[in-house]
């Protein structure tokens, strides 16, 4: 949901920029993928109504042979591409798409892509490539950051992917409420928890919020950006606005019937 | 279902082109697979229900030649030397034993296999997904034939599956090996009366089927990405071009690939959601009017 | 021993095991004992149910699992949706469960050995991906959620978890003792017969097709009531299971307890259950270790637990009891 609106409104002002007015999507068929997909699309369109979606591909969860859907985009000439693919499946699509020459004068706008498990894969991160952070070390740009990645690769001798930091916000949330109480009790806790705010070298002005609403972690740093072959593979990320990314999420909500 | 795409498509040459191309080299992959598969069971009379953990065992050791040697052809040869190794020590210890058993006996073996290549895999490669790339020769642009488009990689590919299709057949029609085998296949106890080894045939078999679905994994390497458990998808596929084509016949297994290629890229135009429905459709239509298959002897 | 005496034995023995099994948690009223029982009644009737199809018929089927799937759904989605109560729920999933079974076995059991193996194997992940893919109805890959809801009937509370065993207990043993009265009677004979000597039932004028649908019919909606179970169990029904490994299990419960005794299966279901739940708590690598179990029965022993027992028996005085 965060990433959809942020990633919407990036794409939005990329589009104006390059004039990218056909889209095509092609994501995994399931909930996560279609669920995804859709949010992104409604948030892209919501901040530049000029898009057109031309076509959309589904292939399945973990399949390996991407050919069909490759083809398919082709024929669909879109300006851009989006995708929700992660992990394996998005690396065997960039590479096999990309020996069909799929990227050569498009832009490719996958949301799990800046992942190190991925960037450290693809062997050729192609141009025009875009993405939502997942864990970067050089997002948000802060010491604090460098350094938590730096012990992590320390320790377990693998760069951290997105699991890594939201386990250690996890982690460092449960420790916060722990010594405020003073105790190990759920309970107490849990409303200790509620609409907590601790320093974090994850959240986009140093802190990591847990809004007390709904549970949900905010002020993390999101952001998107084009991608390069190499470290620090975004260097110019857009952040998102979190004061944006609340209004709309409270419209979602609406929407949904969630309040 | 989006017929009129489907029309569209076949009413403009490039789409055919990249359509039938893109048929061909989804065939020419499933039909290395699918080759070993039918190969055995004509043969031995057993379903290697493993065979989807060989291709995958393929993939791996192509993956860490490749890291080692840094060339493609050898890791592919490897791929498929590797994995015909372990399936000549599989059969010896462990489908051999099984031979004569029910095919519950047979069926369980091989799942067994199945999971423990999973977790094999999982603790020498690790869990997560691993990936080979790209190497140097193929990363070009691709082809544009008729306005079509198609990668050199798939090319490369398609000729090898051509290569060794044929490779195949003239094994197995033209020379003294090749007849013994298909002896070997319609009359075992014949073949051994007349003082041929039918166990060291039954153990070059399998091993030869293993070793085409280890170079079929190695060969697809630069173009997958690695996990445990990826062969189970091409496990389903192969039977089924198996089961069309007709089981113990490389012919058939040739002409399902290609077939169940075309249907899935044609019918990914089609019926986007549905190919894989299809799929089983024509099987089961195999099934209830010609189940020997298409190529297959006339027996049901 | 005329067929009277038989089903009044067979009665008698259901009736004590389900006594058994009602008092079991005073004696021992712990949840992990509880759980395990509701969870072998699920598994124990898709087991039992598959060796109509593979003990009995001859028929492997690697597909069993998609009537487990099917019950669970339909079950699940008849409280979801609709405002009928468990037992018409339960009814409905039996019946859409024997609906399925009619239409694949009409085409499946045409075939025999390997090629049936993999139709219905074909069929469960046909059934897999629908389920997956349908995500409107079917919740997708992450399953059903939001609970199921029960209401009350004939004051029988299932959001209570001693009605759920009590409920899960009687259901599995009156099926039990169904499928036991039907496996032998005329039709299990005929069925056996099929196995044995298809050519000879034949010439008796017997129609193998019809009376192998028939048996994979019923197999369908036995598991289907396993699935209800599973579905009560859980509060929900998910894509797994439909799933070929599930089939997979349930094929090996039934080799590793014996295909030919009646109570086999579900000796097998309840030590399998014990295996994964040791091994998940120890080790990462449950395929190893669950590999190398299968290989030792399948290699070693090459038959399950009571068919050796049930050759020791021919050994003992009363050598005519229970058995086939």
């Amino acid at each position: 949901m965060h990433d959809a609106i942020v990633g919407g409104a990036y794409a939005a002002q990329v589009a104006k920029e390059k004039n990218l007015k056909r889209w095509m999507t092609v994501s995994p068929d399931y909930a996560y993928g279609r669920d995804t997909t859709a949010e992104f699309m409604e948030y892209l369109k919501l901040f530049n109504p000029s898009i057109e979606i031309v076509g959309d591909v589904w292939p399945k969860l973990f399949q390996a042979d991407y050919t069909e859907a490759i083809t398919r985009l082709l024929q669909g000439k879109p300006q851009a591409i989006y995708s929700a693919l992660w992990g394996g499946d998005l690396t065997s699509f960039i590479d096999q798409a990309g020996i069909y020459g799929l990227f050569n004068e498009r832009e490719f706008f996958a949301v799990n892509m800046a992942d190190y498990a991925v960037l450290t894969a693809v062997k050729n991160v192609p141009r025009g490539l875009h993405s939502g952070n997942r864990y970067l070390k050089s997002f948000p740009n802060t010491p604090a950051n460098t350094n938590w990645s730096n012990a992590y690769q320390a320790r377990f001798k693998d760069l951290p992917l997105n699991w890594a930091w939201q386990n250690a916000a996890a982690v460092q949330f449960l420790t916060s409420a722990m010594k405020k109480t003073n105790s190990a009790d759920g309970k107490k806790m849990a409303a200790a928890l509620r609409g907590m705010s601790i320093d974090s070298p994850f959240g986009s002005n140093g802190k990591l919020t847990m809004r007390a609403e709904d549970n949900t972690l905010v002020d993390y740093a999101v952001g998107w950006g084009s991608l390069e072959p190499k470290e620090p593979f975004m260097s110019k990320p857009s952040p998102g606005n979190w004061k944006q990314i609340t209004e709309l999420e409270v419209q979602w909500k609406k929407r949904k019937s969630y309040t | 279902m989006d017929l009129n795409a489907l029309f569209e498509c076949l009413g403009s040459m490039s789409c055919i082109v990249t359509q039938t191309s893109t048929g061909l080299i989804v065939g020419a992959l499933l039909f290395l697979v699918a080759a070993g598969l039918t190969l055995i069971f004509g043969v031995l009379g057993v379903i290697n229900f493993a065979h989807g953990s060989f291709y995958m065992l393929g993939a791996y050791v192509a993956l860490s030649a490749y890291r080692i040697t840094d060339n493609y052809a050898l890791a592919a040869v490897a791929a498929g030397l590797g994995v015909g190794l372990f399936a000549l020590v599989f059969e010896r210890f462990f489908m051999r034993r099984v031979y004569k058993s029910d095919v519950l006996l047979q069926l369980l073996v091989c799942y067994a296999f199945i999971l423990i290549l999973d977790d094999v895999v999982k603790i020498v490669w690790g869990a997560e997904f691993q990936s080979m790339g790209m190497p140097k020769a193929f990363q070009q642009a691709p082809l544009f034939i008729g306005g079509g488009v198609v990668p050199v990689f798939y090319v490369y590919l398609m000729a090898a599956a051509g290569l060794i299709a044929g490779l195949l057949w003239f094994i197995l029609t033209r020379t003294r090996a090749g007849k013994i085998i298909r002896a070997a296949a319609q009359n075992p106890g014949m073949t051994s009366a007349l003082g041929l080894n039918t166990r060291l045939i039954y153990a070059s078999v399998f091993a030869f089927g293993g070793l085409l679905a280890g170079l079929a994994g190695g060969l697809a390497a630069p173009v997958r990405s690695m996990s445990p458990g990826m062969g189970f998808s091409i496990l389903i596929e192969s039977f089924i071009v198996t089961v069309i084509g007709g089981m113990g016949s490389v012919s058939g297994a040739l002409l399902g690939a290609l077939l169940i290629g075309l249907i899935r890229s044609f019918g990914s135009i089609g019926f986007p959601l549905f190919v894989e429905g299809i799929m089983f459709l024509a099987m089961g239509l195999i099934l209830v009017y010609k189940p020997s298959g298409l190529m297959g002897k006339g027996q049901s | 021993m005329s067929g009277l005496k038989r089903w009044q034995k067979d009665s008698a023995w259901a009736a004590l095991a389900l006594l058994l099994l009602l008092a079991l948690p005073l004696l021992d009223p712990s949840r992990v004992v509880v759980d395990f029982i509701i969870r072998l009644c699920a598994v124990g009737l898709l087991a039992t149910s598959l060796n109509m199809l593979v003990g009995y018929g001859g028929m492997v089927s690697f597909g069993h699992a998609m009537f487990f799937g099917s019950g669970a759904y339909a079950f699940s989605l008849m409280l979801q949706k609709t405002a009928v109560s468990v037992p018409v729920a339960l009814l409905t999933a039996v019946v859409f469960c024997g609906l399925l079974a009619a239409v694949i076995g009409a085409i499946c059991v045409r075939l025999k050995g390997i090629y049936f193996s993999f139709l219905t194997l074909a069929f469960q992940m046909l059934l897999h991906s629908i389920i997956i893919t349908w995500t409107g109805l079917t919740g997708g890959d992450q399953g059903l959620t939001g609970g199921i809801p029960r209401p009350v009937f004939i004051g029988i509370d299932l959001s209570k978890t001693q009605h759920v065993y009590m409920f899960s207990c009687v259901l599995a043993v009156v099926c039990l003792l169904v499928m036991r009265l039907l496996m032998q009677s005329p039709f299990g004979y005929t069925l056996r017969m099929l196995r044995d000597n298809e050519d000879r039932a034949a010439f008796l004028g017997i129609n193998a097709w019809r009376v192998r649908l028939y048996a994979f019919i019923l197999a369908g909606m036995f598991a289907g009531v396993g699935g209800v179970i599973m579905a009560l169990f859980v509060s929900g029904a998910f894509p797994d299971f439909s799933y070929w490994t599930m089939s997979g299990e349930a094929v090996f419960m039934i080799m590793m307890g014996g295909i030919h005794v009646f109570t086999g299966p579900v000796l097998g279901a309840a030590l399998l259950q014990i295996f994964n739940d040791t091994i998940t708590r120890n080790t990462q690598y449950h395929g190893l270790a669950l590999g190398l179990v299968i290989l030792l029965f399948t290699l070693g022993f090459q038959r399950g637990i009571t068919d050796v027992f049930k050759g020791w028996r021919k050994w003992l005085p009363a050598a005519n009891k229970g058995g086939h």
